[in-house]
């Protein structure tokens, strides 16, 4: 055997690796004996990064209601309350909204945060709009676009004037962050929305926010760190600091929450949830979700060459309506959700308390296969001789019904959907379809580039934000060509789309949210299947003060801006009672260590242990290099 | 000639690479849909935006010759382009920051499976039919039948979540800040212990019980009964004889299984929440990240390439039977 004196100390170095992996966990030390109180939160969802613009899912909105303030933000029942601004009027017109800046505020870098870094961002907006430019994802200049954002002023460092085209409801719930001006006036519109662009502003940290907490450190598909802002302006929460981590394991993330590694998991599968319910030290909470999942029936009007849906019943009102009357709501959330969701009624879900509107008794569906048969005889569908149904061509009605695969957890009310409608003489094909080519099918021949519209119903979800406007906009008839995947039209919806989003005053546009609620519930675009739950976990050893947001069917975080973080305390120093804290072995932790919580501080007890098991990996290793050696000396002797 | 040898076939690596580039670009042109199309489904963006972005992406022009040029340029000059969901980062720089944990979780994993996977198989094919043979392969078989996250979560079940020795997630304690290099390698060590003990249980089968029969093969050779005769130690005779000679089918295997340590990594990774291509594989399969996803199979379709390149370079150099 050839075997050079580098080769051998190569694998001396390497057996000595391994014996310090075997023995690492014995010589960890102990720390954060700094003594900060660190928030750990683990959250499903991935990262989009720290531009705000570029915010795509719940936790982008998280991260930048942290590191900003809104000009108004939200309080514990989602009702307005001062952030950035401290007060608004809205002049009588209703054109001209003007908002009073809370004096004296500084950015986290200290230099004074007022009406002209505002201006600054809503002008970005009116900028970006007049190049008919979107920003980032789309998402958050949206909100001024469609509020018909105009122009905007700041007469004085305390008070900024902001116009609009039309009078609107839309201008106050406008979910967009103040940035500094003098940060961000450094790079082009183009270098701030585009992020494919040459010198894109990911705005790295650390940020410079007003927001109680700003990002210090950032590792993209990791994990977020927060300190706190030394110039927050309002009550500051216990924690330090604040680390949000991305798990994309469902199944690990249950288990760090469990073994305190995490103070409060959001996202928690079904499965894993049922498993934490009664856990002591864990508290679950199960809120609303502010979207749906819905079944939606092609209704474009026209035929469509190559394309189009298979029968011209979907476009039918009536047809929809009976097969509304074959679906058993309930028991989707017991089979699809493991019960926790509730069914589904109306475009707008029951999180929106203010806005939501359940169907009046005498006209609220259930599940009724009779009534449903009956329904589409009446409407003109018969059964032929051998019991299948027949459209108005006489032609026997074969529905395609399909799903995006990221909702995999569809398939399962495709099952029960095809059995109740096969009773009703309808054949239902369902099959699974990839997310980008679902979006194609979708499209229309109104949009650019034009679709065809290949699909008869198809089933997915909406999510919404704190006013209802986002909600509903999907269904008027502009829309179709863009985010309508109905294509139905109704004048009469369209009308009050546009007055509700011009009416300030809430009781009368509750009217009208209420008529275009019981539109949609008669004319059936889609059906509402039901309102997932928000399924979410918190530790209660390390911090106290959680607080649902809203108080009804919220969840402590993840919700409308930084409120939660805000109202924690530090729990007491007296050691809880939960199992896996009690078994967690604590020998060489200082008591700052429970501010970690972390289960390497908690390894010596288990030293002797793993010092035996690496005594017998030594002993072992050593043994093998003697025999070598030996073995290497009778080779020469050979 | 052994250069000869060797750039013929560093030769014949560059033209794979290039196809592969190709294909990697067809392939995912070829999925139906269109990135542009998930902006339709928010109501605020205009239709004008829409169409902006589309000139942005290039995905307006036509696929071929256009954007196949414009990609095959691009990827020869290191320019993957830009991940979807982390926006505005360079998919090298995504790529690149996962590569390291990925090298350092298998790399530590296929050297402790290769010791003992190699030390295990040969003495169970030297024993054959002694107890380490009959344990070692059932034990073997087991292990090389279990799917690494199975293996993984048994693991963390016992280990981190049942016995708290070891941190359940991570390559480090979220949170921890390190002083000195020293601090940081001590808090990495429990972090890696049950990612690395995850893989290296999942090979050792695989080895071991390919190198039993290796060398229940080699044993039955002549040379080995002429060893015998000249009275050589049996010791001798599997160390200086047997071993080297049934090492030969191992060398390939563990060359080509090195190509595979992306492939691998996924549910290892994912199961250990370790920062790896495993795991971003995994996110940019659920965020539908294609250029992230088109790279990933890029640098996985490389390293395969590269791997069996070196088991070539290796094989040439154990047996020179091959370089002629």
């Amino acid at each position: 055997m050839r075997s050079t004196i580098r080769a051998r100390s190569g694998r001396v170095l390497a057996i000595v690796g391994l014996i310090a992996v075997v023995l690492a966990p014995a010589m960890t030390t102990v720390r954060a004996a700094e003594g900060d109180l660190i928030l750990k939160v683990g959250t499903d969802q991935e990262f989009s990064g720290l531009n705000p613009w570029q915010s795509v899912y719940v936790v982008d909105y998280e991260i930048f209601t942290l590191n900003y303030d809104l000009l108004v933000g939200y309080d514990e029942n989602l009702g307005y309350t001062e952030s950035f601004a401290t007060s608004w009027t809205t002049s009588d017109d209703g054109l001209t909204t003007t908002f009073k800046i809370r004096p004296g505020m500084k950015w986290s870098d200290g230099e004074p945060a007022t009406a002209d870094d505002a201006a600054y961002t809503y002008q970005l907006v009116i900028d970006a709009m007049a190049g008919e430019l979107t920003m980032g994802s789309g998402y958050i200049d949206g909100y001024l676009s469609s509020a018909g954002l105009k122009s905007v002023t700041a007469t004085d460092p305390e008070t900024l004037v902001v116009e609009t085209a039309t009078p609107t409801a839309l201008l106050i719930p406008a979910y967009v962050p103040i940035l500094p001006k003098h940060i961000w006036e450094k790079y082009s519109l183009e270098q701030i929305a585009n992020a494919e662009a040459d010198g894109f502003f990911a705005n790295d940290p650390p940020v410079v926010g007003t927001g109680p907490y700003t990002a210090v450190e950032y590792e993209p598909g990791q994990f977020m760190r927060f300190a706190r802002n030394p110039n927050y302006w309002g009550k500051q929460g216990a924690a330090d600091e604040v680390i949000i981590t991305h798990f994309e394991n469902n199944d690990t993330m249950v288990q760090a929450l469990r073994n305190g590694e995490i103070d409060y998991a959001r996202g928690i599968g079904a499965d894993a949830f049922d498993s934490l319910v009664g856990e002591p030290g864990i508290t679950t909470v199960e809120g609303n979700a502010n979207g749906y999942s819905y079944l939606t029936f092609n209704g474009y009007p026209k035929a469509i060459e190559g394309g189009g849906a298979s029968t011209r019943a979907v476009a039918d009102p009536a047809f929809r309506d009976a097969l509304a009357w074959g679906l058993d709501l309930p028991q989707l959330v017991d089979r699809v959700l493991a019960g926790h969701g509730t069914p589904g009624t109306s475009l707008l879900p029951p999180f929106q308390a203010k806005w939501y509107v359940a169907p009046a008794a005498d006209v609220q569906r259930s599940f009724d296969l009779a009534k449903a048969d009956e329904k589409l005889t009446a409407a003109g569908y018969v059964k032929d001789g051998s019991g299948k149904r027949l459209d108005k061509d006489g032609k026997p009605i074969t529905l395609r019904m399909t799903w995006p695969a990221s909702e995999s957890e569809l398939a399962t009310a495709a099952q029960f959907i095809t059995e109740w409608w096969g009773d009703l003489g309808i054949t239902v094909t369902a099959g699974v379809t990839e997310d980008e080519t679902l979006l194609v099918d979708l499209t229309p021949p109104e949009a650019e580039p034009p679709g065809k519209a290949n699909f008869d119903t198809y089933m997915w979800g909406w999510v919404g934000d704190v006013d209802p406007n986002s909600l509903l906009q999907p269904f008027i008839t502009d829309e179709i060509g863009g985010s309508s995947d109905t294509f139905w039209s109704n004048a009469r919806f369209d009308e009050l789309f546009k007055l509700q989003g011009q009416t300030l005053d809430e009781t009368e546009r509750k009217g009208m949210l209420q008529e275009m609620q019981e539109i949609f519930y008669r004319e059936v675009p889609n059906v509402p299947l039901y309102y997932d739950a928000e399924l979410h976990a918190y530790r209660t050893d390390r911090f106290g003060g959680w607080q649902n947001q809203p108080l009804e069917g919220g969840t402590p975080l993840f919700q409308f801006g930084p409120l939660g973080y805000t109202l924690l305390t530090a729990a007491g120093e007296e050691p809880s009672a939960s199992p896996s804290e009690a078994t967690a072995p604590s020998a060489g932790a200082s008591p700052s260590a429970g501010a970690t919580g972390s289960p390497t501080g908690g390894t010596s007890s288990n030293t002797g242990l793993l010092l035996i098991l690496g005594a017998v990996v030594a002993v072992a290793v050593v043994g093998t290099l003697v025999a070598r050696r030996r073995g290497a000396k009778a080779t020469e002797e050979e | 000639m052994a250069t000869r040898f060797i750039l013929r076939r560093l030769g014949q690596a560059a033209v794979t690479i290039l196809l592969i580039v190709i294909v990697n670009f067809l392939l995912f042109r070829a999925m139906p849909g269109s990135p542009d199309r998930i902006l339709a489904r928010n109501p605020y963006v205009s239709p004008q935006a829409i169409q902006q972005t589309r000139e942005r992406w290039g995905i307006d022009r036509p696929l071929i010759p256009d954007q196949l040029v414009r990609y095959v340029g691009a990827t020869l000059q290191g320019d993957l382009g830009f991940s979807f969901a982390q926006r505005g980062r360079p998919v090298t720089d995504v790529i690149a920051s996962r590569l390291g944990p990925t090298l350092l979780l298998f790399g530590l994993g296929e050297l402790l499976a290769i010791w003992i996977g190699l030390a295990l198989g040969a003495y169970a094919g030297w024993r054959r039919g002694g107890p380490i043979d009959l344990i070692g392969n059932g034990i073997s078989l087991i292990l090389y039948s279990m799917p690494y996250f199975l293996l993984g979560m048994i693991l963390l079940l016992i280990f981190a979540s049942t016995l708290h020795w070891f941190p359940t997630f991570g390559m480090t304690t979220i949170g921890a800040r390190f002083d000195s290099p020293v601090a940081y390698v001590a808090d990495l060590l429990p972090h890696l212990t049950l990612p690395v003990a995850t893989v290296a249980l999942g090979l050792i089968g695989q080895y071991s019980i390919l190198m039993r029969s290796s060398i229940i093969e080699t044993l039955s050779d002549e040379y080995i009964t002429t060893a015998r005769a000249k009275g050589i130690t049996e010791d001798r005779i599997l160390r200086a004889h047997a071993l080297p000679n049934a090492l030969l089918p191992t060398v390939s295997l563990i060359a080509i299984n090195l190509g595979y340590v992306v492939a691998g990594a996924i549910t290892v990774e994912v199961v250990f929440n370790w920062p790896g291509l495993g795991t971003l594989t995994v996110e940019a399969l659920s965020a539908r990240d294609y250029p992230v996803l088109q790279g990933v199979f890029l640098v996985l379709s490389i390293s395969v390439v590269l791997a069996n390149l070196v088991a070539d370079m290796i094989y040439g150099r154990l047996d020179p039977r091959v370089r002629s």
